[in-house]
Parts: structure tokens; sequence; C-alpha cells
């Protein structure tokens, strides 16, 4: 990583390399599942597709804010990987307590265990890198 | 789809995968190697991509077909398209990125061999 001293440089190289490419799959995962549902069987699970197409922004939100330098991205990629983090731990346990809410599965449900378990890991994952970067930063202005 | 193809391709990607997390662990780049690697890979899925592309013309092909060629386009984008991210990285992140993707992409074959042939 070289001396960058632009403001949000350093999100996307290093393991953010790694973070941009995950987060951009999943939001072609999620985004596409969710609209070929919603346009396919609405009647269905309207509620699960509906969220399925929200993680699927959500994703895609937090993979720009994490490949786009500036102060305004890292905070963008700071706030979605939180609703993220959210996200995937209450449908986790929604499905676990009131199945009936959610009838078809979401990159969410089970805690993502449809995907590896990487939902769940992957907003912590993007936090404590961008909140080691920042603390980079601001060592490195002081 | 041309089955022998898509075992090719799997344990071409999952060798891939291997060599690049070999590379990260050893704290390399991506070098010209690599990319050569991603090329050849890069060869087979487009010919799987063509070959089957001919045969859904013809009209021999799956039912969700909508769904089948947004597989296909993502399986033959997903190849170039991390090897350019990857290789932008000139730390041990860039053949990880590589490792991802080509993990990620005998997940995706096996996809798109069920819905080219449902199990019904």
């Amino acid at each position: 990583m070289s001396d960058t001293t632009a403001p949000g440089r350093a999100l996307r190289t290093g393991p953010g390399r790694l973070l941009v490419a995950v987060y951009s799959v999943f939001a072609l995962a999620a985004t596409a599942r969710g609209t070929y549902q919603l346009a396919t069987r609405f009647d269905e699970a309207p509620a699960a597709y509906l969220l399925s197409v929200f993680a699927g922004a959500v994703y895609l939100v937090a993979a720009v804010g994490l490949a786009r330098a500036g102060r305004a991205s890292r905070r963008v990629a700071l706030v979605s990987c939180a609703v993220e983090a959210v996200g995937v731990v209450t449908v986790g346990a929604v499905g676990l307590l009131a199945p009936s809410l959610f009838p078809d599965d979401t990159v969410w449900s089970g805690f993502g265990a449809g995907y590896g378990y990487i939902p769940l890991v992957l907003p912590f994952l993007g936090l404590w890198w961008i909140l080691t970067v920042h603390r980079k930063d601001r060592a490195r202005a002081v | 789809m041309v089955d022998w193809l898509t075992m090719t391709i799997q344990m071409a990607s999952l060798a891939m995968a291997g060599w690049c997390l070999v590379s990260t662990f050893r704290d390399q780049p991506m070098l010209v190697p690599h990319l050569v690697g991603m090329g050849l890979l890069w060869l087979l899925v487009i010919g799987q991509g063509v070959v089957s592309a001919v045969a859904l013309i013809g009209g021999e092909g799956p039912e969700e077909t909508v769904m089948y060629v947004s597989y296909l386009a993502t399986v033959v984008l997903l190849p170039p398209a991390c090897a350019v991210w990857g290789f932008m990285e000139r730390s041990r992140w860039g053949p990880a990125v590589i490792a991802f993707a080509c993990l990620v992409l005998p997940v995706l074959m096996v996809r798109l061999e069920q819905l080219w042939n449902p199990v019904v």
C-alpha cells in the first residue's frame, strides 16, 4: 500500500480489493434472484422476494462505497455494511422464531446458510476493514 | 452444454483457485502466468458459452431460458472482470480475488447444468 494521502483511497486496495469483488458478486446474485422471483412468482412470497432485492441493493451500495474514494463513500460503505449486519442477523433470527413470515428463502435466510454463511461474515469483515483504514488515516493525519 | 467441457472448466477453475491461494499465502502479487491461466480458463468458458448459445438458438435448451442466459452471461463475464480487478492490485490480494472468482465459477457451472438438465 502506497503512501496516498487522499482519504478513502486505501479502501479498495489490499483486502478491500477482495471485499469489493465479493460484494459485487453478491449484489448481482441477490438482485438477480429477487428480481426474477418478483417477476415470475410475486404472489407466493412477496416479502421474501422484496427482501432479496433490498439485500442486493445494499450489497451494490456497499460495493460502490468501498470501491470509490472519498469521505462520503467511506460513510456510505460504513452505513451499508451496518445495515447488512443488522439485516442478516435479524432475518436469520426471524426465520428461526417466526418462519411463516418469509416462506421462501432469501440471501439472508438462516444467517446466509444457503450461501456458505458468507453473508453473515461479510458485513463484519467490511466494517472491520473500513474502521482499520479509517484508524490508519487518522494516525497518519496527526 | 457439453458435459466434459463443464467438468474441465470446474477442474481448471479449482486448480487455478488453489494456485492463487498459494500465491496469496506466499505474499505474491498477481503475475503474468496467473493472467495467462485466467485467459485459458476464460477460453474454455467462452467455448462452453458458444456451444450452449448455438444449441439454444437451435431450439434445444432449458425451459427457463431467461434464467439460463443470465447465468451464462455471468459465467462468461466473471473471469475477465475478476482478472482485471485482481491484476490492478499489486499485492497478495490480487490472487485472492482470482481465487474467489475461481471458487464461485464451479458453483455457477453446477447451477447451469441444473438448469440445462433439470432433475424432476
